[in-house]
């Protein structure tokens, strides 16, 4: 009864009937469900733009070469790094993967490391040997920094209607550390890589929207607040939208900060090698150019990423996602998943203005609980708080990336057992899923996987 | 609620644990991510004591590494780059991969396989045809084409992509696939066809699924993982492997300064083993396996070279064209790069004649327009072959190569210059 009036009050508050207005299609929503949704272009570009933006989806799909090396374009690798590739971590666009069991590597995953405290800027601290990240590789010549080793302990949950569910709770071991021991107050954050489509739509958000999204969240129960960090470029404050504690102001940084923290590719916002003082080899090993990801190429890989199209919604009109959908706002999943946003002005790209798109995000940080915590802060978010991660192509990711593990580390095994870890702000909601019919929780999960 | 009970907490030993000591195997390669991922998941599975760390280098890139002291501390090199594999063969800088060939064939008709020496063997075949549109083809009422000579014909004029074989890697040896089974002189014709009716493009990897998927051109020559791969992630596009198809193998060596050569064997032993061998189906791989019997389990639809060359004997030999590839792609940018939109106006015009009604001159303006200018036997000859192998990294040799250019290009200048005169005196 509760969850009807809940339905009705959404209802005649029109927050479903903002879902309904937002059908008019967006250049950057694309309705296919190929395993390529993750990876379409919108068409509706210059061919300047179009050309800029194929030459970085090479450079993002391109395997990077330990200097020195004649392909002075693609070199850079190194001295230490997790991967070759952008695409390693987002493969396909899409979603990495945890390993399944403590032999297997870190194949589309990594972990940040800070120490207690704050950087100049507010943000984490790094180790002082290790650096803010965990590089598994090293260059020949160069050890990589050691290896971290996952396994899982499983938990039955039974739910109010006697269905059961697993949970397994990951348990991460540091293994073979070349640089000595990482020390007792280390912080690390295991990671799995995002999906990287939609990203430009994200950026073009208004500060405004994300405000006025924490203000509408307050009315809803729930209190997200934006991550106010430190913008690298402009040398200023600003919101942070991107990473999975919204640590990043812009993609630009995303990028830059990606290609020298998994790649060991320096650019003009990262010009010096990620080795700390002790790696000596690392220090002495040779760089391919300074710097090694150009301006020119850092921004394609930008112009890229910026105009990768959304997956479109499926099967919306059906009455299980239908009812799956209506669920999901009545129980308050909606409150923090914002189903509908509109960018702003963008002048960088004109195009990502003024767009009504579905991420299903606030763009803003909230307590998931203890279950869900990495105790690692970052700028203005607790070791509680994510970043609400956007839902769009969720459905896709079975059939796209070949698996169905999600949150930031992969735990979850599919859609429920996601639900299910949510805690903190999100407890009242997971709790109302939990209290559902086996037949409505099933629609829930249905409308998931129409997104 | 009260049944309701989650656990929370993550549990995290920070102690860094003494693992037990992975060997580490270092495996230098060319294949993109989404083949390298498969393979590293699927061996890491198999052999949990290896840790394998894989490089990435272009075979140009590849060369000078793995001559280099130690050979970069590599102990695999896994690529389609059979000049490499057989320049550090003559080297001595592999050793023998000594792993069973037991269900591996040594030949698919006249492309080996496996080196007669044991030191590398092929772990991967792509084929040689046209990456097709169907629905272009539908609406501009074009039949499907089967051959080479069928591109060469006037109703494909326009609705080609052609990748040009100095700037696409793939190239060289499809345009090469093409002089050996037609013979030099009647092979070059049919590219001059080729050409008239294509775009030329610079960019291989991309311009199938991109050009042709989008509907830009409807045919794309290419080799066909790309286009395979599209197809299986849902690309509505289609790929003709020509009678008698061609191959281009991929191979893997161990190198002589390997320090891990078990583990490299239990490497090499793995990618040609079934599991192995079945990776190469997956969606967003799609090479041709070199173990027949895994065709047995092969996705519907998926090409069998094995089953095909029963058919048509596969003629194609890559060594044989692998001295030649630098030659063929100066003589290419020479007769049709150069001169491409003349090239084109020079072929409307004669088809248009042609159709209009015989006259011995449109044979002779035919002739003008297809004679290459360096003959069969003079393109054989290892001087003449190795002064272009040799022009990127030797001064001298690139002065040779300008040289005799120069001279094909007036050749060519006067042929085209005269064509046009003959087809301005038939000009209505």
């Amino acid at each position: 009864m509760m969850t009807r009036s809940l339905i009705t009050w959404l209802a005649l508050s029109g927050t479903m009937m903002g879902v309904q207005a937002a059908q008019a299609a967006s250049s950057f929503e694309i309705a296919d469900t190929t395993r390529e949704a993750y990876s379409r272009i919108n068409p509706e570009v210059t061919r300047k733009q179009r050309a800029d933006a194929l030459h970085g989806r090479s450079l993002f799909r391109q395997s990077w070469v330990v200097p020195p090396a004649q392909d002075i374009e693609i070199a850079g690798l190194g001295p230490l790094y997790n991967q070759l590739s952008c695409l390693s971590c987002h493969p396909k666009n899409g979603r990495g993967q945890p390993p399944e069991n403590p032999q297997q590597a870190m194949r589309s995953m990594l972990v940040r490391l800070s120490l207690p405290g704050r950087d100049l800027h507010g943000g984490p601290l790094p180790h002082p040997v290790y650096g803010n990240q965990l590089n598994e590789q090293g260059v020949p010549g160069v050890s990589g920094e050691g290896w971290v080793r996952v396994d899982y302990r499983e938990e039955r949950v039974t739910l109010p209607d006697g269905e059961t569910v697993g949970l397994r709770t990951p348990r991460y071991q540091f293994a073979d550390l070349h640089y000595g021991p990482l020390g007792g107050d280390v912080q690390f954050s295991p990671r799995v890589g995002p999906p990287a489509f939609g990203l430009g739509l994200l950026e073009a958000v208004s500060d405004q929207a994300i405000l006025q999204l924490a203000e509408q969240g307050r009315r809803q129960g729930v209190n997200g607040h934006p991550n106010y960090v430190w913008d690298a470029e402009r040398q200023r404050p600003a919101i942070g939208r991107f990473g999975l504690k919204a640590n990043v102001a812009t993609l630009r940084q995303q990028i830059a900060g990606a290609f020298i923290g998994d790649m060991g590719i320096t650019s003009s916002l990262h010009p010096k090698e990620n080795c700390t003082a002790v790696q000596i080899a690392c220090k002495q090993s040779p760089s391919a150019r300074q710097p090694e990801l150009t301006d020119a190429q850092l921004d394609a890989v930008l112009g890229y990423l910026r105009l990768l199209q959304a997956p479109a919604r499926r099967n919306a009109d059906d009455p299980m996602v239908r009812q799956g959908e209506q669920t999901f706002i009545a129980i308050g999943c909606a409150a923090c998943h914002a189903p509908v946003l509109t960018t702003g002005e963008f002048p960088d790209l004109p195009a990502l203005s003024g767009q009504t798109i579905r991420p299903y995000t606030d763009l803003l940080l909230h307590d998931m609980g203890d279950g869900l915590a990495d105790h690692r802060p970052d700028f203005q978010a607790s070791g509680r708080e994510w970043r609400t991660p956007p839902l769009w192509g969720i459905g896709l990711v079975e059939r796209i990336n070949e698996h169905s593990y999600f949150l930031h580390d992969g735990r979850a095994r599919n859609l429920t057992e996601a639900v299910l870890w949510h805690g903190g702000e999100a407890l009242p909601a997971r709790q109302h899923f939990a209290r559902l019919p086996v037949g409505r929780r099933q629609a829930v999960i249905r409308f998931l996987e129409s997104l | 609620m009260k049944n309701l009970r989650l656990l929370f907490g993550l549990i995290i030993s920070l102690s860094a644990f003494p693992a037990a000591a992975k060997e580490k195997l270092t495996v230098l390669t060319a294949y993109p991510e989404d083949v390298v991922s498969r393979f590293e998941t699927v061996f890491e599975r198999a052999y949990p004591d290896i840790d394998l760390a894989v490089l990435w280098r272009m075979p140009h890139d590849a060369l000078p590494y793995l001559s280099q002291p130690q050979q970069g501390g590599v102990d695999v090199y896994w690529s389609a780059s059979l000049r490499n594999f057989m320049v550090l063969k003559n080297q001595g800088t592999w050793q023998k991969l000594g792993i069973s060939r037991q269900g591996l064939a040594d030949h698919l008709g006249a492309l080996p396989l496996a080196d007669p020496d044991g030191f590398f063997c092929a772990t991967e075949t792509a084929g040689y045809g046209f990456a097709v549109n169907p629905a272009y083809l539908q609406s501009h009422g074009l039949p499907m084409p089967k051959t080479w000579q069928d591109l060469a014909d006037a109703r494909y004029q326009g609705h080609l992509a052609l990748p040009v074989p100095s700037k696409v890697g793939f190239a060289p040896m499809m345009i090469d696939s093409v002089l050996q089974q037609y013979g030099w002189d009647q092979g070059w014709a049919i590219l001059a066809g080729i050409a008239a009716n294509a775009r030329l493009v610079e960019s291989g990897a991309t311009f199938v699924t991109d050009g042709i998927g989008s509907g830009e051109r409807g045919i794309g020559p290419a080799i066909d993982f790309f286009t395979a791969s599209a197809i299986a992630n849902g690309a509505p596009l289609q790929f003709i492997y020509p009678e008698p198809a061609a191959y281009s193998p991929a191979h893997i060596a161990i190198t002589a300064a390997s320090r891990h050569a078990d583990a490299a064997r239990q490497f090499a032993a793995f990618v040609l083993s079934n599991a192995g061998q079945k990776l190469l189906f997956h969606p967003d791989i799609r090479k041709l396996p070199v173990r027949a019997a895994v065709y047995a389990d092969k996705p519907d639809g998926y090409y069998n070279p094995f089953a095909a060359a029963d058919l048509h004997p596969v003629v194609y030999d890559p060594a044989h064209a692998l001295p030649r590839l630098a030659l063929n792609n100066a003589l290419f940018d020479r007769l049709f790069t150069d001169h491409h939109p003349r090239l084109q106006a020079l072929w409307q015009k004669l088809r248009t004649h042609e159709v209009a009604g015989k006259d011995e001159r449109l044979i002779k303006i035919r002739q003008l327009l297809t004679t290459v200018p360096v003959d069969a036997k003079t393109a054989e000859n290892p001087t003449l072959q190795q002064t272009f192998i040799d022009r990127t990294t030797d001064a001298k040799a690139e002065a040779e190569a300008r040289a005799l250019e120069q001279v094909w290009r007036q050749a060519i200048d006067r042929r085209y210059a005269e064509a046009e005169r003959l087809l301005k005196q038939l000009a209505p």
